[in-house]
């Protein structure tokens, strides 16, 4: 032990001292001087000092043992001192225990609170100041360091004049040790002890002079910062740069309270550069609680206008680009010093309350410690002129302990979500069944639970009073933005003795601070979720449709109507000015649709939620409308004047983007807009949006129309609440208008720059804690209190089949290959990859385009979202596609000579003259007959076969290495000596013939007509549906398909982007319809028809093409595998052998390992393609 | 097993509805692909007052690839040997898949017809065909009253 304390004290000493020894010396000899020097200020003269004796003894006691004296009454005396309540019995039996040995007086205090602490509970002082005084003894015994012994062998007192008027009291926070340097001479030496002040050497200066525009501080302000001798009012010395950069801004507020106080200073006077040490105690003023507590103008004084934050959306700078004011400036040097002084204090937020209160118990029986400056702890950069700091080191292994693991999984975010809603919490929720009167459908009893936690949210059961458990859902949710702090126990030289009485704060363990605003409170900040509404994020084919409705027709109106006539958005939060253009009194203008919920959905499901409406609805009273803008004349009337206004209003993101677009757009922001007609004209009671990820861009002019509907219940239908990155949420925040997050600041600081610091932890921690009480996410794979699952689904196998390309392809990809390989080879070698960005993904688009069809390339497609900027790159290379083509096609032009050619198309058309000879062709191999004439193919030798027959003919011969003959005249033939007729052009009747280039041959159409071949012969009447992200794609498998099967053994139908609403009904419901005589083949776009469709008819599924994200394919998947498949479903992904299809895949692979949501940000995102498109060229 | 094509059914019905005369082919029961085939012998022949019994089995790939036949009476005839293998080009080399069973079977009654001892499948009986023309015809002949059935008269 006093090896330790030697050690020690030499660290602690080594930059003043030659040794230990003079240390030593020095304390006993100044003992008698600094005992009793300000002692005049104390009450309790006598106590103290007996005490500061013992402590002096133990403390001294492991150097010379021998002082040590086993003084039964003493040890009494002085237990008894800590602890005046304790009953002597105790004390006797204590000293009897510890009496004797070394650090008796500790050990018997932790064996008092460890054991008798539950009879005398009520005695403990809940103060920390009462408490320090007790633990005081023992902790000095405990504390290896000399200097600390020193602190407490002396008897505090509170300077309370100090304080100004308005600070009605302080509050200890933590002290730290400071190195002071001499900037005067003194001529006596300061004496152990003295007061000193701190004062800002030059009193009024700019924050602009100090600071620069990014906060950053310019000058140095270990000159602008000064001890100052209270006494006398003459300057001494200064301290450290780290120090001053954090007592600069903070000295001039009355927030935080500073005492100084003369430790140590071994010269007898100072000269200039002599160094000093100080204690300094930092206090939390009551001014700054206050300030926070009345909300005010901090808040408001950051909080930005709606412009603002436009131009920061701009400015990647974000907040720094706008010139602060000075003002602003010191409030942020402010902020940022109160972060260093908390960090330098390790006042750490508490992560776990009750272990934070049960610790607190056991810490008023421990060492609280003072905390010294520790230099190697020290990790903010601008520490250039720190002294080398005293060096004991703090012991706190308390905060050892609650180091956290940072590291954070990246599949955290996949998992995230379901680890909001805990599961048990889930299953705790009661069910609630909708009456049968007005609701038809049977629900599940997670749906049942899931209307429960709807109708919570809403806050219904509030106002039956039927469950006490509304209101429990978000009581108890710190703001995430504030941290929790425990008081420590006060250590401040000042109050060593003194007791707080001014300030009843027995009952504080805790304040909260909000370190990014630097607001304050003593309160507990509770999460304000005002907004009535949530996300249910249920995954795809739990029926949210049905939920949905559950809760439209369980309350179809609003109930409170009656008792607050209309004051809907005066309950809303202070009216915000980043969500809405419109003031609040405008809102009040709009009248209230008590009665209508609205419901936003995607084009292609909105005869979906119609008809789900009426199968579900069962009151005759309610109905509902599909306002498609001009059907209604004034919906505005019919919601709020009529007496029975549609229970339930369908419309479309389109239709409220364009109304939108018809009333905003090209207004000023802040203008002001009446509209008095539209969706826009009323306030709705609830409005739902189906798919909300579709607002995930903020930007887009969708998501700001939806935003700007108003409602005072709003709720989010979406089984991807994240697609691509952590700020799509942002958008789904600002619709259900959570405050504070729906600033684009706050979130920006709080999720957004977090997260691109790889602050993963902080990032989720914030994200749910916002989402936790507003999102209800259950997956197919959650079970039920029974442990069943919640949806019980038929099986699913998804089979990839690998093709070899056809000739013409494997022609094709080579020679696109090698120009893309160039392309991205050049770009590796010269590191400009990312400029030929868009080169590339139109490389890689043509790639994937010739693995489905060589006809694809060159023509542009909608769904390709990569490429959607770049359609100008697309078209732009169009001739020289062309001629790529030509190049690629170049073998089969070339085996016929011009002359060759002509010559041959007059032998044909001697043989066919006209339009009547073709009706009459027969193809000699599969004997029917006519041939098609979009199919016929023509010999040299005349002869006319089909497409088909003629080339299963051509595999065959060449298969058995057999010369190729015209079947019907035995007449050598090529393949690539073919002919066709021209394309059927309707204004002329005559048909031209023309060579034929088997390009227009895919492996993939080949194999899918195999594939439905053999599906019609072993079952009758099947539906299946093919996606394919390729609309034109969509288009030649239309063409191909129907001509490979007549019309009575499968009919093909296409669903796209391109249809309208009427004939995507008619489509769907065409297809829906079971038939058996023939086969039913829908084709489906992956993206129109990828999200929310229904279609469990079908029990087959053919993938034509892989898609970037797995998660697309299982949506797409998902439409067929959902509740109401009572079939196993099959599909068949069909992937090209060697190609770009097949390094897709393992890029899937990977995205589904690490989870693609953490493409963070825009450049995270193009990295990772950077690093996909180098894996699909390697 | 896949479907039958379509080409097989339609020739099957031709088979049936058309038949060639002198020969018949009707599938089996239970393999559409099988047919049981008889020739009549071609008049001015040696083999002109039997009925030939033949199989016909259609490979999988037919029409592009031949279908096979073979004799099951026994006959004495240079180009076919004990097996009752044929050795006709469109059945090997020269098959086009726009030849059809009723053509093969012409083509084969057509090579009862005209032997062609100079590309001979049964060496032992060309080589007799060559050797004592007038002495093979009568075996021929021989062979037919003895194994083929006798056409009604």
């Amino acid at each position: 032990m006093s090896d330790v304390k030697q050690e020690e004290r030499k660290r602690f000493f080594n930059d003043d001292l030659d040794t230990s020894e003079t240390s030593l010396n020095f304390k006993s000899e100044n003992k008698e001087s600094f005992l009793f020097s300000n002692s005049h200020n104390d009450d309790d003269i006598l106590s103290v000092s007996d005490n500061s004796e013992g402590e002096k003894d133990t403390s001294i006691l492991p150097v010379n043992e021998e002082i040590r004296e086993d003084d039964q009454d003493q040890f009494i005396g002085e237990l008894l001192r800590i602890i005046p309540e304790m009953p002597t019995s105790i004390s006797i039996k204590l000293n009897e225990k510890f009496g004797s040995k070394k650090e008796g007086l500790c050990l018997a205090l932790s064996h008092y609170f460890d054991h008798y602490k539950e009879n005398s509970t009520s005695n403990i002082p809940s103060s920390p100041n009462q408490v320090n005084s007790h633990s005081d003894t023992s902790s000095s015994v405990l504390s290896p360091s000399p200097s600390h012994v020193k602190k407490r062998n002396n008897y505090a007192f509170r300077n309370q004049n100090r304080l100004e008027d308005k600070t009605t009291w302080k509050r200890f926070i933590g002290a730290l040790q400071v190195t002071g340097m001499a900037t005067r001479p003194t001529v006596r030496p300061l004496k152990y002890g003295s007061q000193l002040k701190l004062k800002r050497s030059v009193e009024e200066i700019s924050a602009a002079k100090v600071y620069d525009s990014r906060g950053r501080k310019k000058a140095s302000m270990a000159s602008l910062v000064r001890i100052f001798d209270s006494q006398y009012n003459r300057e001494i010395g200064r301290v450290p740069e780290d120090i001053a950069q954090i007592l600069y801004p903070l000295l001039n507020s009355n927030e935080i309270g500073f005492e100084v106080t003369l430790i140590f200073c071994d010269n007898k006077r100072l000269s200039i550069g002599d160094s000093f040490i100080l204690q300094l105690d930092c206090f939390l003023t009551s001014i700054i609680f206050e300030e926070s507590s009345s909300d005010g103008q901090s808040f408001t004084k950051r909080r930005r206008t709606e412009r603002e934050i436009k131009r920061e959306k701009d400015n990647k700078n974000f907040g720094r680009s706008l010139a602060e004011t000075d003002e602003e400036l010191e409030n942020r040097s402010k902020r940022l010093a109160l972060l260093k002084l908390f960090d330098k204090l390790k006042l750490k937020p508490i992560l776990d309350e009750q272990k934070a209160i049960e610790r607190h118990k056991i810490e008023l029986s421990s060492d609280p410690e003072i905390i010294d400056i520790d230099d190697d702890n020290d990790d903010d950069d601008d520490n250039d002129d720190i002294r080398p700091g005293q060096a004991a080191k703090a012991r706190d292994n308390l905060w050892d302990t609650q180091h956290e693991e940072e590291t954070m999984n990246l599949n955290q975010l996949k998992t995230f979500y379901k680890a909001a809603q805990s599961s048990e919490s889930l299953k705790n929720l009661p069910e609630t069944e909708p009456s049968r009167d007005i609701f038809k459908l049977e629900l599940r009893n997670y749906q049942k639970q899931g209307l429960t936690w709807m109708l919570r949210r809403e806050q219904e059961f509030a106002k039956t009073a039927s469950d006490k458990g509304a209101s429990e859902t978000d009581a108890n949710v710190i703001n995430p933005l504030w941290k929790q702090f425990k008081w420590p126990t006060d250590m401040s030289w000042a109050a060593q003795k003194t007791q707080n009485d001014h300030l009843n704060l027995e009952d504080d363990i805790f304040f909260y601070a909000n370190l990014h605003s630097g607001e304050f409170s003593l309160t507990k900040p509770v999460l304000k979720t005002m907004i009535k509404g949530g996300i249910l994020s249920d995954e795809m084919g739990l029926g949210k449709t049905i939920a949905a409705y559950s809760l439209i027709l369980s309350c179809p109106c609003d109930s409170d109507i009656d008792r607050t006539p209309y004051d809907v958005e005066s309950t809303d939060i202070p009216d915000d000015v980043s969500s809405t253009f419109k003031t609040s009194s405008q809102n009040n203008k709009k009248p209230y649709a008590s009665k209508t919920t609205l419901i936003v959905v995607p084009m292609s499901l909105l005869t979906q939620w119609s008809n789900e409406f009426m199968k579900a609805n069962n009151s005759p009273d309610m109905y509902h409308e599909v306002y498609y803008g001009g059907n209604v004349s004034s919906l505005k009337t019919l919601l709020t004047k009529t007496k029975n206004p549609p229970t339930v209003v369908l419309t479309t993101y389109g239709i409220v983007q364009n109304e939108w677009t018809k009333h905003f757009k090209g207004r000023m922001i802040d203008e002001d807009v009446t509209v008095s007609s539209g969706l826009f004209s009323v306030n709705f009671y609830r409005i739902v949006i189906d798919e909300g990820h579709n607002i995930r861009n903020r930007m887009t002019v969708t998501s700001k129309a939806v935003m700007d509907l108003q409602a005072k219940c709003k709720w989010v239908l979406t089984g991807t609440p994240i697609i691509n990155r952590l700020d799509d949420l942002y958008s789904l925040v600002k619709f259900l208008e959570l405050d504070p997050w729906r600033q684009i600041n706050y979130w920006k600081t709080f999720v957004s720059t977090p997260f691109e610091n790889k602050n993963y932890k902080q990032a989720f921690d914030v994200v749910n804690a916002i989402l936790e009480p507003v999102l209800l996410r259950r997956t197919k794979q959650m079970k039920d209190k029974d442990g069943k699952p919640l949806v019980e689904l038929p099986p699913k196998e998804v089979v990839i089949k690998r093709l070899p390309f056809s000739k013409a392809q494997d022609l094709l990809y080579k020679f696109l290959l090698d120009k893309a390989e160039i392309t991205v080879k050049s770009g590796i070698a010269r590191g400009d990859l990312l400029k030929k960005y868009s080169t590339i993904l139109v490389h890689i688009l043509r790639l994937r385009q010739v693995c489905c069809h060589p006809g694809l390339i060159g023509t542009q497609d909608e769904n390709d979202e990569d490429l959607s900027k770049n359609n100008k790159l697309v078209t732009e290379q169009t001739v020289e596609l062309d001629s790529l083509i030509r190049v690629a096609s170049e073998r089969y032009d070339n085996s016929f000579s011009k002359e060759e050619l002509e010559k041959m198309m007059r032998n044909l058309k001697v043989k066919y003259p006209d339009n009547k000879s073709f009706q009459t062709l027969e193809c000699s191999i599969c004997t029917a007959e006519p041939i098609d004439i979009d199919k016929v193919l023509f010999t040299e030798c005349g002869h006319s076969f089909c497409e088909k027959c003629l080339f299963e003919y051509i595999e065959f011969q060449k298969g058995k290495n057999l010369c190729l003959k015209c079947p019907n005249c035995r007449k050598p033939i090529d393949a690539c000596r073919l002919l066709t007729l021209g394309p059927q052009n309707s204004t002329s009747e005559n048909l031209e013939f023309r060579p034929y280039s088997p390009a227009s041959e895919s492996s993939k159409i080949t194999a899918l007509v195999k594939e439905l071949q053999l599906l019609q012969d072993s079952s009758a009447g099947e539906q299946v549906v093919i996606f394919s992200q390729f609309s034109t794609y969509l288009d030649i498998l239309e063409k191909e398909l129907t001509h490979a099967f007549p019309k009575d053994v499968a009919k093909v139908y296409k669903f796209d982007g391109r249809l309208s609403l009427k004939e995507r009904t008619n489509v769907l419901a065409d297809f829906a319809a079971k038939d058996y005589s023939r086969q039913k083949i829908l084709l489906l776009s992956l993206k129109a028809g990828g999200v929310g469709l229904n279609l469990t008819c079908a029990s087959h599924a053919y993938m034509m093409d892989p898609w970037w994200s797995p998660s697309m394919e299982d949506q797409a998947i998902d439409r067929l595998h959902r509740i109401g498949q009572t079939n196993s479903v099959k599909v068949t992904r069909f992937i090209i052998q060697n190609s770009i299809e097949e390094k897709m895949l393992r890029i899937q692979e990977k995205k589904r390992t690490i989870g693609e949501a953490m493409d963070a940000d825009e450049d995270e995102r193009r990295k990772r393609r950077i690093e996909e498109i180098q894996m699909l060229f390697e | 097993m896949a479907s039958l094509p379509k080409r097989i059914i339609k020739e099957t019905e031709k088979l049936v509805s058309d038949p060639v005369p002198g020969i018949t082919a009707e599938p089996h029961d239970d393999n559409l692909r099988y047919f049981q085939v008889t020739i009549e012998g071609p008049e001015q022949s040696p083999y002109e007052d039997g009925i030939f019994e033949l199989e016909l089995y259609l490979p999988d790939d037919y029409p592009m690839e031949a279908p096979k036949v073979r004799f099951l009476t026994k006959i004495y005839h240079p180009n076919i040997d004990r097996l009752g293998r044929i050795c006709l080009d469109v059945l090997k080399t020269n098959w086009s898949p726009a030849l059809q069973i009723r053509t093969v079977l012409l083509s084969i009654q057509a090579l009862l017809a005209s032997p062609n001892p100079n590309d001979p499948l049964a060496n032992d009986v060309a080589e007799d065909w060559i050797k004592n023309e007038v002495g093979a015809k009568a075996k021929a002949r021989e062979w037919t009253k003895l194994y083929a059935k006798k056409k009604p008269e």
